[in-house]
């Protein structure tokens, strides 16, 4: 199991070296020196010059990179060109807010998504399971920023039951922070819930067609003991690495969700650093979102150990 | 039962074709179904409900939504069909090359896409818009890539099991050359998940162009994109709800036809995952 678990971890180790190098090159692509940027057009050369100095872009772009992946290894992202602060500061300032919308965005998905999901299964080919299905693709169908926007004018502004724009941190106040994230994690975790849902049902699908559960049930055990018991934990396996994935789509929709919602989260923060072409945080706000999807997916990888024992051995 | 056959025979697919078509030909007849000039202001209506002259009612310039969200589909459609078409293209001809020469080139193409793989799709794009700045085609090229990789691992995935078939050593036996060999041979047989691909794609296109344009980083105002249009309802949604609700429509109806349609296709052409 530690070994499984070690050989994990390094296998993220070149992919995101790659990762790194392409948000690297990706941002050096942008038009513009970033020294005017600080400066304004109208910097004398001479400012210009010094500011490239400091900021090391006088040197070769090759030299730059070993620098940045340097300096970034010991967890230092640079300073953002207009507030002057530690880009991780500020990323870890904000990047709370986010989690706590995804996670709630993926609790909500996990409660709405399984109930109907292993439901559908067992009344497979039914009408119960066409309905299920269609509902599973308009929901996915349905883009999530506009189903925000519709959620705060009829929950917030028609019926008056959450609160419109602003943000309280749980971690301060925790029910009159919930009702802040009730609507934004909602209308977040809807497209994946729709996609878990379809997955817990394929899964349990293949799973109730297999002969140790004919056998469960043939010993006369009850048909939810049947599907709780024995069929869901190994139907969940597929299920949860479909959730590391989805996981990923809620950390792009969080950018959305964000500007919709007006959170002060790390989404919404890389949004305005790339209106005011504040490149340093780009860099790292791209660079932290990728690493913290890896980190879900191979916690999610650890885990399905749990469900399916065998992927160790083999 | 041929695929065809089997296709029509699935009713929600044909939903999603029917929801297709009709996009189809709204946008190419956007010029005379929209009953106004869609970038035509007009002052003296700016804000107005719905009515039987602005059926959407209008926006804060006095354009009229309705023909707005009609030359969205346009854009919508060209963005997305086109975007899925680059995908496939590189994906195609990168998982081919992958999947048949294997080596160190397979390697170090795979971990790239992998990489790729390691970005929330709509993260990478607004990172390349980012880069590229708002432009219909910027948009293209930054889905293009989101998308690049799913076609290449899909693709690289049938080419390893495919060139170990009888057919493709009776082919090399038969002295054909590796592009015959690919393009003759291989490729056709790995055409099904391709095409489920490519469907379901185009539904997460037309999202992620949306998504985009809402952010102000896809395509430029004042063009009509169904994401633009949204961006600039925000502000007036208190007062004039009917500026979100039908571009938001519009793009739901687009997306579910495709989601159908991949759904159908799915079902059709690979059974075992229905």
């Amino acid at each position: 199991m530690v070994r499984y678990i070690i050989k994990r971890i390094l296998y993220i180790i070149p992919t995101l070296f790659i990762v790194a190098f392409l948000i690297f090159f990706l941002v050096h692509l942008i038009p513009g020196d970033p020294a005017l940027v600080i400066l304004g057009e109208d910097a004398s050369p001479e400012n210009v010059k010094v500011v490239r100095e400091t900021l090391g872009l006088d040197k070769p772009l090759y030299t730059q990179f070993v620098l940045w992946i340097g300096k970034v290894g010991m967890g230092d992202f640079g300073r953002s060109i207009f507030t002057k602060r530690p880009v991780i500061d500020d990323i870890l300032e904000r990047f709370p807010v986010t989690l706590v919308l995804t996670t709630l965005a993926m609790i909500f998905s996990l409660l709405i998504a399984l109930p109907p999901g292993i439901y559908a299964a067992v009344h497979h080919n039914t009408r119960k399971d066409y309905t299920f299905m269609f509902c599973t693709i308009l929901g996915v169908s349905i883009p999530g920023f506009w189903l925000g926007l519709m959620a705060l004018l009829f929950f917030s502004v028609k019926l008056g039951w959450f609160p419109t724009i602003g943000f309280v941190p749980m971690w301060e106040d925790f029910f009159v922070g919930f009702r802040y994230m009730v609507l934004p994690s909602m209308t977040l975790g809807l497209f994946m819930a729709a996609v878990v849902a379809r997955m817990i049902r394929s899964s349990m699908l293949e799973v109730l067609r297999l002969e140790y559960v004919t056998h469960a049930r043939a010993k006369g055990l009850g048909e939810w003991k049947v599907i709780g018991k024995h069929a869901l934990k190994n139907a969940f396996g597929p299920t949860l690495t479909t959730i590391g994935i989805q996981y990923g789509m809620l950390l792009g929709g969080a950018v959305i969700t964000e500007t919709v919602f007006s959170l002060p989260g790390l989404g919404k923060y890389l949004v305005l650093s790339i209106y005011s072409r504040d490149y340093p945080v780009v860099q790292g706000c791209i660079l932290f979102f990728a690493l913290t999807y890896m980190v879900i997916n191979l916690v999610v990888d650890i885990l399905y150990v749990y469900f399916d024992p065998r992927i160790v051995y083999e | 039962m041929m695929t065809w056959q089997r296709l029509v025979a699935h009713k929600t697919g044909m939903l999603g074709l029917v929801i297709i078509l009709l996009n189809v030909s709204v946008a190419f007849t956007a010029p005379w179904v929209a009953t106004h000039d869609p970038l035509g202001m007009d002052i003296l209506n700016r804000d107005a409900p719905p009515s039987m002259d602005h059926i959407f009612g209008t926006d804060d310039y006095g354009r009229d939504i309705f023909s707005r969200v009609v030359y969205g589909t346009r854009i919508s459609l060209y963005i997305s069909l086109l975007s899925v078409l680059v995908a496939m293209v590189c994906g195609i001809g990168i998982g081919a090359f992958s999947g048949y020469y294997r080596g160190w080139a397979d390697t170090v193409i795979m971990r790239f896409m992998d990489a790729l793989m390691s970005f929330p799709a709509i993260l990478l794009a607004i990172g390349i818009m980012a880069v590229r700045g708002g432009h219909i085609n910027n948009v293209v090229i930054a889905l293009g890539v989101v998308y690049t990789p799913r076609f290449a691992r899909i693709v690289r995935g049938s080419f390893l099991s495919l060139k170990e078939k009888e057919f493709v050593e009776a082919a090399v036996a038969g002295g054909n050359g590796d592009l015959v060999i690919i393009f003759r041979h291989i490729l056709p047989n790995c055409m099904a998940p391709i095409i489920v691909q490519a469907t379901v794609s185009l539904a997460y296109a037309i999202l992620a162009e949306a998504a985009l344009s809402f952010l102000g980083l896809g395509a430029p105002p004042p063009a009509p994109s169904w994401g633009n249009i949204l961006s600039d309802a925000r502000n007036f949604m208190l007062d004039a709800p009917w500026m979100t609700i039908f571009p938001g429509i519009a793009i739901t109806f687009s997306v579910l036809g495709f989601n159908l349609l991949g759904d159908a296709l799915r079902d059709v052409l690979d059974p075992r995952l229905k």
